[in-house]
């Protein structure tokens, strides 16, 4: 989930080649390895998700991804286990940010899987202040990109959308990590300027080699509203078998989820 | 004389009296500019008020806001408004609402495209030059659409519109589409069509964002304040001024019409007390014929005016919509005392000749009248100040303090005005002609010669009229039961001003624009699990296993057993643990069972479909450790029965047979009752079924059009989520089946845990958290959003005791409590308090005016006389209202204290100067007489220029002015046939009895001689 989030972070710096000492690196450099950080390491994961919103739901569920070799395409499955009523309830995902993505939905108790067309992907996820796009990845095209500023351990990238009427922000920023080239923060900011939305990357810890955030918060700063997403049983390069990623699986989920 | 002590001193330091009134204009005056306005009815209910704190928790809770509703309607297009240009107009409509925002000049700026490149910017000032200037004196700017920091009034995320709001629906592959209803503006007429279709299919928005004759679309503008309303309408007319004639816009909602009252109400306000000036002003004149002599009276209204005014403002009151009236009030009441004495003082100059002595004459004798008229009038109104409506204690106590202040001044400021201003010269040059009286007294001719034939006619035909009276009473004691308790808002408007146009067209088409909240909170505590669930556990544990797994199930069974009666005691048991332990043992009773089942079954799921024969499958169960050879032996054999089945299919069938043994597991049996026995209220089945039958139950009644609940949007969502598009090949009963299949979708689901499934893709939609102004976060609040065509308190009330019996009559299968809210309820609440409140003050201030007449006449037959006229002109008034049909409403409720205050005037001056005159004649034939020249007269005079001296008010757009308009000239009218009809025909018959004492006096003076 995490890792989602980052490419999605990721995606979005691309573009302009900023003006910068001939030691720095310049945006494209910077996107790219933050690209190669965060959102190829491993061929596939799976982490363990405890959603907290604010106004006291919760969500827990476990998230399998898999990267289609040969390109930005990638799968999930995401297995719901918590409340109990949408408990064994799960989403499919064939993400393909040069076409429009597949998804599917299982409703156990309904005993149906149903495909949902695709739609606005800056909706919200299952009615956290997270939305599909943080989930599922902002195409890298989507944006206009300039490094805004450098600091001492930090990049910031302000990113400007090409077709501004197709979203709800005039810009964000965001904050990505020198070392590690995490991004570790993005404020969103509306069509009056103002900031309204604010993402945060915290308690990074290397895993297999990979820098992962093991909680993200994402404020709704305009509606006052938070979401926090805990994740554990985070482990990269699992040799997840594409047919998880596939109707099948939605009915009778995986042991990789259910174990 | 004590009484003259005022007067002299005023005469005596005129001006001293004269500066003291203008230091006090200044000061109280210098007040004004810290003026506020406050247009919200709501404020009729105190803040800490039960119904209103509770309407604002519901509000908070669900997220709820003010509305101004926007309508549009074209009924010339076959399609109605679903044609290619209105939607269009539509759409834009909305995304320029949505871009509001304050430019650099303060002005507002809406984006003339989507992605905000052009912005277009508006002023909403009025054309009319009267009208600003109106927007700069009573400080509404009408370009205020933002709060301090400059965000829009308008709140965006809870717009409701077509373009923004969701839908859910079948895409062209068999998938659903999660969308906004109009997700782009059409471009053909087919576009259009197909968001009719849409939306019409829709239970959320059929008659209510569109209505169901599809003529009407509804844009609902949610905004931060009530007190935005009035500009948001504005910035709509203006956004759609240059639209076509086909697509009319109105706009409505209580909101609207409550900031809009408050608006026009100043402007009112501004219009009315001068013109009534004005016609006072006239009429005196035609009396009086001396300019500087009533400049006085005006004078004084004016001075008191702005003292009250400038009390009630440097208090740090509001002025509301009640206060607001408080001069329309003062006015009249001010202008009577000083008639009085103008009457007098001109009827008597001829005598003395002599300004001082005059006025001393004429204060001596009108001392204690005026006394007790300007008591009975504070009494009247500062007996509001036992109502519960904070608003109405405020306007009472104020015109009893303005009301004090005139009484003061005609003592002191029209002596010194009169002794200043005004020459003996100007005075003598047209009444010090004795051979010319009629000079003098304009209205000789006509009112003299009536009111002297008025007066024979009650000295003749006393018993004549007290019949005519007892028999109008009686009419009009039936007429006050036939009263009809209501109002609403709306109706505070003329038939014909646009909002109650607007009104009557958007309530034709659509469910309603009055809303009001019905909202159902369940106790979230409970949680406890008691014998009654462990017996539903029991039940549905047999029917499930019984055939299939009756072993497990016995053995299930003495679990349940041995952990009831280990963790619960006294028949309840902590849910948490309970399940927790009875989802283990479950859980090791399925191992056994279905342990190498359910091995198999994995495998068999992960195998790779493609090139899958019975013989690769075979290989590869053979190699499944742990699993009974038994197990394989079955499954392999069930499966050879055809070895021609290949990849998906044979899994398919392979994992059928493994399910066949396994079936549902024991734990997830007990996992999903644990679901069902503990889903919180609203997402139970049985309670959602109730709440559906509510809303049944309140479409049934008559003014109700619409009611929306989370059940609505289950349902669609449900019959969405399993729509099976029928194959084109099926035909008759084939495809009838597949319908029939699909329409028996369109209903709550039957578990909770399906009910939390469908909801889950609910809070997901498009429209971030719209699901939570129907329903809490937590579930256990329901907020059903009832619609009514009519906001008349009458109709909402038969709508509230209606819901009251039907819950009694059907209990919800879990306690819940059951409340109202929003503003068409509230009205209902304050307007009940106001009919107690008013009613209670009136019965109050009756008792206290009847113990003043007491004392005044020390007499208890001259104390009844004295009430009479009032009771007379309050029955009177409201018993044509009654019989009229004409609602009792706020303004009219109020306009009771008026009724007493002013009624009961006339005959204290009657009966005072009626007894003064019988002891000067000795008798009631010369007494009347004489009752018919000056005093008659004076009264009369008075009559006749209150009563057309507001009569300007009757073509006010409003209609509370037009009420205080009838009502002022109803109550001179009444009370002055009631004085000089009654009063006399009552004195002759009475006579024996009133002036014993009188009599006994004069007789012992004679005595004495």
């Amino acid at each position: 989930m995490r890792r989602i989030i980052v490419a999605m972070m990721m995606a979005a710096i691309v573009g302009m080649t900023a003006s910068v000492h001939a030691a720095e690196l310049t945006v494209d450099e910077i996107v790219a390895k933050a690209n190669d950080v965060s959102y190829y390491a491993g061929d596939d994961g799976r982490a363990e998700v405890s959603m907290k919103l604010s106004d006291g739901r919760s969500r827990d569920f476990v998230i399998l991804r898999k990267d289609v070799p040969g390109g930005l395409d990638q799968m999930f499955y995401v297995y719901f286990k918590d409340p109990s009523d949408v408990r064994k309830m799960s989403f499919l995902v064939h993400k393909r940010p040069a076409e429009s993505d597949d998804r599917w939905l299982f409703l156990p108790a309904l005993n149906l899987v149903k495909r949902i067309a695709p739609g606005d992907k800056r909706t919200s996820f299952v009615g956290s202040d997270f939305l599909y796009e943080d989930v599922s990845g902002r195409g890298l095209q989507e944006d206009k990109h300039e490094l805004f500023e450098t600091t001492d351990s930090q990049y910031i990238v302000k990113n400007v959308p090409k077709t501004p009427s197709s979203v709800e922000f005039s810009s964000y920023k965001v904050w990505i990590d020198k070392d590690t080239f995490m991004p570790r923060k993005a404020e969103y900011f509306d069509k009056n300027q103002k900031l309204y939305r604010r993402i945060l990357s915290n308690k990074i810890k290397v895993i297999q080699n990979y820098p992962t955030a093991l909680e993200q918060v994402v404020e709704d700063v305009a509606r006052g509203t938070s979401t926090t997403s805990n994740f554990s049983k985070v482990e990269y390069d699992v040799g997840l078998n594409d047919r998880i990623f596939t109707e099948r699986f939605l009915r009778r989920p995986p042991r990789e989820v259910t174990q | 004389m004590k009484r003259l002590a005022l007067t002299n001193f005023s005469l005596k330091h005129p001006w001293l009296v004269l500066i003291m009134v203008v230091v006090a204009v200044i000061l109280f005056g210098s007040q004004f500019p810290k003026v506020n306005f406050d247009n919200d009815p709501e404020n009729m209910l105190s803040e800490d008020e039960s119904v209103r704190v509770f309407h604002h928790e519901t509000k908070e809770k669900y997220g709820l806001y003010d509305f101004v509703i926007v309508g549009i309607v074209n009924e010339t297009d076959p399609n109605g408004i679903f044609n290619v240009k209105t939607l269009q107009r539509v759409d834009r409509l909305t995304k320029q609402l949505l871009s509001l925002r304050q430019g650099d000049d303060g002005l507002a700026q809406v984006a003339e495209d989507d992605a905000g490149t052009r912005w277009r910017s508006l002023d909403l000032s009025p054309d009319s030059a009267f009208k600003r200037a109106m927007g700069v004196v009573f400080s509404h700017n009408p370009n205020h659409l933002f709060d301090d920091d400059g965000k829009s009034a308008i709140i965006g995320d809870e717009l409701i519109a077509p373009s923004v709001v969701d839908n859910i629906k079948q895409a062209d592959t068999g998938a659903l589409k999660l969308e906004y209803l109009m997700e782009n503006a059409p471009q053909t007429a087919e576009d259009a069509l197909v968001i009719r279709n849409d939306a019409m299919e829709n239970p959320l928005y059929k008659g209510t964002l569109v209505s169901e004759d599809e003529k009407a679309v509804g844009i609902y503008i949610p905004i931060i304040e009530k007190t935005y309303s009035y500009n948001v309408a504005s910035l709509v007319k203006e956004l759609t001024k240059d639209w076509p004639e086909e697509d009319k816009i109105y706009i409505a909602g209580l909101p609207v019409a409550e900031d809009t009252f408050g608006v026009e109400m100043l402007v009112q306000m501004a219009i009315s007390a001068p013109l009534a000036m004005l016609i006072l002003f006239l009429l005196m004149y035609f009396f009086f014929r001396r300019v500087s002599l009533i400049l006085a009276p005006l004078l004084l209204a004016v001075i008191t005016v702005i003292l009250t005014m400038g009390l009630l403002i440097g208090l740090g009151f509001d002025v509301h919509i009640m206060s607001s009236m408080i001069p329309i009030f003062i006015m009249p009441i001010i202008v009577c005392d000083s008639i009085h004495v103008l009457s007098e003082f001109f009827d008597s100059y001829r005598k003395y000749q002599n300004k001082a002595e005059t006025l001393r004459h004429v204060v001596s004798g009108l001392f204690m009248p005026m006394l007790y008229t300007s008591a009975t009038t504070i009494a009247g109104f500062a007996s509001l100040a036992t109502t519960p409506i904070p608003p109405v204690r405020v306007f009472g106590l104020h015109v009893a303090f303005g009301v004090a202040v005139g009484w003061l001044l005609t003592m002191t400021f029209v002596p010194a005005f009169i002794s200043v201003f005004i020459s003996e010269k100007s005075l003598h040059r047209i009444c010090a002609v004795p051979e010319h009286p009629d000079q003098c007294d304009v209205d000789t001719g006509m009112l003299s010669r009536f009111l002297n034939w008025v007066g024979g006619f009650t000295y003749r035909k006393s018993w004549l009229i007290v019949l005519i009276a007892t028999i109008i009473m009686g009419g009009s004691i039936y007429g006050v039961f036939l009263i009809n308790i209501n109002d609403n808002p709306v109706k505070w408007f003329g038939k014909n001003h646009e909002l109650r146009v607007a009104d009557r067209v958007l309530n034709k088409h659509f469910g309603g624009t009055y809303t009001a909240y019905l909202t159902l909170a369940a106790d979230s505590q409970k949680t406890v699990m008691g014998s009654q669930e462990i017996q539903k556990i029991i039940d549905a544990a047999q029917e499930r296993f019984a055939k299939t797994k009756p072993a497990a199930l016995k053995e299930f069974l003495v679990e349940l057993d041995s952990i009831q009666s280990k963790l619960c005691s006294s028949g309840e048991c902590d849910p948490v643990l309970f399940f927790t332990s009875l989802s283990d043992a479950a859980g090791k009773i399925d191992e056994k069972a279905d342990k190498s089942w359910n091995a198999l079954a994995d495998v068999i799921n992960y195998m790779d479909p493609d090139g899958l024969t019975y013989t690769t499958l075979e290989q590869k169960v053979q190699q499944v450790k742990d699993v009974s050879v038994e197990d394989k032996a079955v499954l392999l054999e069930s499966l050879k029965a055809d070895s021609s089945v290949t990849g998906e299919a044979l899994m398919d069938k392979a994992l059928d047979i493994c399910d066949s043994f396994t079936g549902l597991s024991l734990r997830e049996f007990v996992l999903e009752m644990n679901t069902e026995l503990n889903a919180p209220a609203f997402k139970r089945p049985d309670v959602l079924r109730y709440v559906e039958g509510l809303q049944n139950f309140l479409l049934s009644t008559e003014k109700v059009g619409k009611t929306s609940s989370t059940v609505d949007a289950l349902k669609k969502a449900s019959y969405e989520l399993q729509y099976v598009t029928p194959d084109a090949s099926l035909a008759g009963d084939a495809l009838a089946t597949v319908e029939a299949e699909n329409n028996s979708n369109f209903s709550i689901p039957k578990t909770a845990a399906a009910i939390g499934q469908v909801y889950m893709q609910l809070e997901g939609m498009k429209k971030k958290d719209s699901l939570f102004h129907m329903v809490t976060r937590d579930y256990q609040g329901e907020n059903i959003w009832v619609q009514l065509t009519s906001g008349d308190n009458q109709d909402m009330t038969v709508v509230v005791d209606g819901v009251e019996k039907y819950v009694a009559e059907n209990p919800p299968p879990v306690p819940l409590e059951i409340r109202w809210a929003g503003l068409t309820y509230l009205n209902v609440v304050w307007q009940e308090k106001m009919v107690i409140g008013m009613r209670t003050s009136l019965v109050g201030s009756f008792v206290v005016v009847l113990i003043m007449m007491l004392i005044l006449f020390r007499s208890g037959l001259f104390g009844i006389l004295a009430m009479l006229p009032l009771t007379i002109t309050i029955t009177f008034i409201y018993g044509i209202i009654g019989w009229v049909g004409k609602d009792y409403d706020m303004p009219v409720a109020i306009l009771s204290a008026m009724t007493l205050g002013l009624s009961v005037d006339f005959a204290i001056h009657f009966l005072e100067r009626g007894r003064e005159m019988y002891k000067e004649s000795g008798n009631w034939k010369d007494a009347n007489a004489r009752m018919f020249r000056e005093p008659a007269k004076a009264i009369s005079r008075n009559a006749i220029v209150i009563a057309f001296g507001f009569m300007p008010l009757l073509l006010a757009p409003l209609i509370p002015y037009r009420t205080v308009g009838f009502f002022l000239a109803m109550i001179m009218l009444v009370s002055w046939l009631a004085t000089l009809f009654i009063l006399p025909a009552l004195i002759r018959i009475l006579e024996k009895w009133l002036f014993k004492n009188t009599k006994s006096k004069n007789q012992k003076k004679e005595g004495r001689k």
